[in-house]
């Protein structure tokens, strides 16, 4: 039985798609992703995550959940030579760009564990899916263009991964490459393709940070298949990448 | 000068794992151009026709790499490659990346990756017309 809805969630629109589930597998997966919102948005006074980084909890203080996204944020931070910075100078602690792949990932395995095999989740542009929408067929996933909100620039079909895009067209010039403190520049989009969420939705936000620099890197990430488009609108792309013609 | 071939040699051989490093934004392997090459402080002397001489053929992890240097008098004037292994380092496994234009696609899709967007922008975006139709 198929079901599907949108709710508007963590400030952003989640869609489901639920092909073998019911009304209440969606109504678990809004829940838990409320529940991250309370605790998790740095825009929240009373959030687990303002309370840490304002001093009123401490380091052994904090719940699993945010020492595994913290440790994700540092892991990120590392890897990318410091253009990822969830706390960036003069600015509160931000972990959104791991908490957001991290709990839409643990969504997914949730309707997994309830027993739903077919369904996708789009969590305002970011993607995760499970098996097929219909015998034989994959998810197909667009890449949104970077110049029209009702054209996608590449089709991908999917089952059982996750596609998170990174990019500037939405929310204006809000990345900011960590390295320089200055917005990032050299590409109009990052697209990265993951098993899971939480490594395509990080992996797409600090390549984005890096500029052109990210697209060799994220390609160098493991598990990690890249569609970029750069400041001049060329498209630089894993040749493995399961694109639609 | 009789010295010097073999140490101009050498940096020539040396000049094989300067080759063999790829810069990262370059998705094609690039031959260095020749004018890169270090040449050694000329010792006084006049002018001569140009001699060309054979380096040996030095295996590395990627293959086989032999160059030719070229001098006019006493300094290098040109550097081939007479061998080179038949891909650069990060062509053994394929191409890591493919360039392509951008294009609007027209497949049918069940839904878009793009940028987080705002309740706002999701209102008039491709996602909430996919959302509307439904499954």
């Amino acid at each position: 039985m198929t079901f599907t809805a949108v709710r508007q969630l963590m400030g952003l629109p989640v869609s489901l798609d639920l092909r073998d589930g019911t009304e209440d597998d969606a109504e678990r997966v809004f829940a838990w992703l409320h529940e991250v919102d309370l605790r998790f948005s740095p825009f929240r006074m009373d959030s687990e995550v303002t309370r840490y980084d304002e001093g009123r909890i401490g380091a052994d203080g904090i719940s699993d959940d945010l020492r595994h996204v913290l440790a994700l944020c540092q892991a990120y931070e590392d890897q990318s030579g410091g253009a990822f910075k969830a706390k960036l100078p003069g600015r509160g602690l931000d972990p959104n760009a791991v908490v957001k792949g991290w709990a839409v990932q643990r969504a997914a395995e949730m309707l997994r564990a309830a027993g739903v095999t077919r369904f996708c989740i789009n969590a305002g542009g970011d993607v995760v899916t499970a098996g097929e929408p219909a015998d034989g067929e994959p998810w197909r996933v667009g890449i949104r263009h970077p110049d029209d909100s009702h054209e996608v620039c590449a089709v991908v079909a999917v089952r059982d991964g996750a596609m998170a895009t990174s990019a500037a067209y939405e929310r204006g010039n809000h990345i900011i490459d960590g390295r320089t403190g200055m917005p990032a520049f050299g590409l109009l989009s990052m697209t990265v393709f993951a098993f899971d969420l939480a490594t395509a939705d990080a992996t797409a936000t600090a390549a984005f940070a890096m500029g052109v620099d990210g697209v060799e890197w994220a390609v160098e990430q493991p598990g990690c298949l890249v569609h970029a488009v750069d400041s001049n609108y060329r498209v630089f792309r894993s040749p493995q990448l399961p694109v639609l013609t | 000068m009789r010295r010097a071939i073999p140490a101009i040699l050498l940096t020539a051989a040396g000049f094989a794992f300067v080759w063999q490093y790829e810069p990262t934004t370059s998705a094609q392997a690039a031959l260095p151009p020749a004018d890169t090459v270090p040449s050694l402080p000329a010792p006084s002397g006049g002018t001569t026709a140009p001699r060309t001489v054979d380096g040996s053929a030095e295996r590395n992890k990627h293959g086989v790499v032999q160059v030719q240097v070229v001098f006019t008098g006493d300094r290098i004037t040109d550097v081939r490659f007479l061998q080179l292994p038949s891909s650069g380092p990060s062509r053994m496994a394929g191409p890591r990346l493919v360039q392509e234009t951008l294009s609007a696609q027209s497949t049918a899709i069940d839904t878009v990756s793009g940028a987080t967007m705002t309740s706002q922008s999701y209102i008039a975006s491709l996602q909430a017309a996919i959302d509307a139709k439904g499954a």
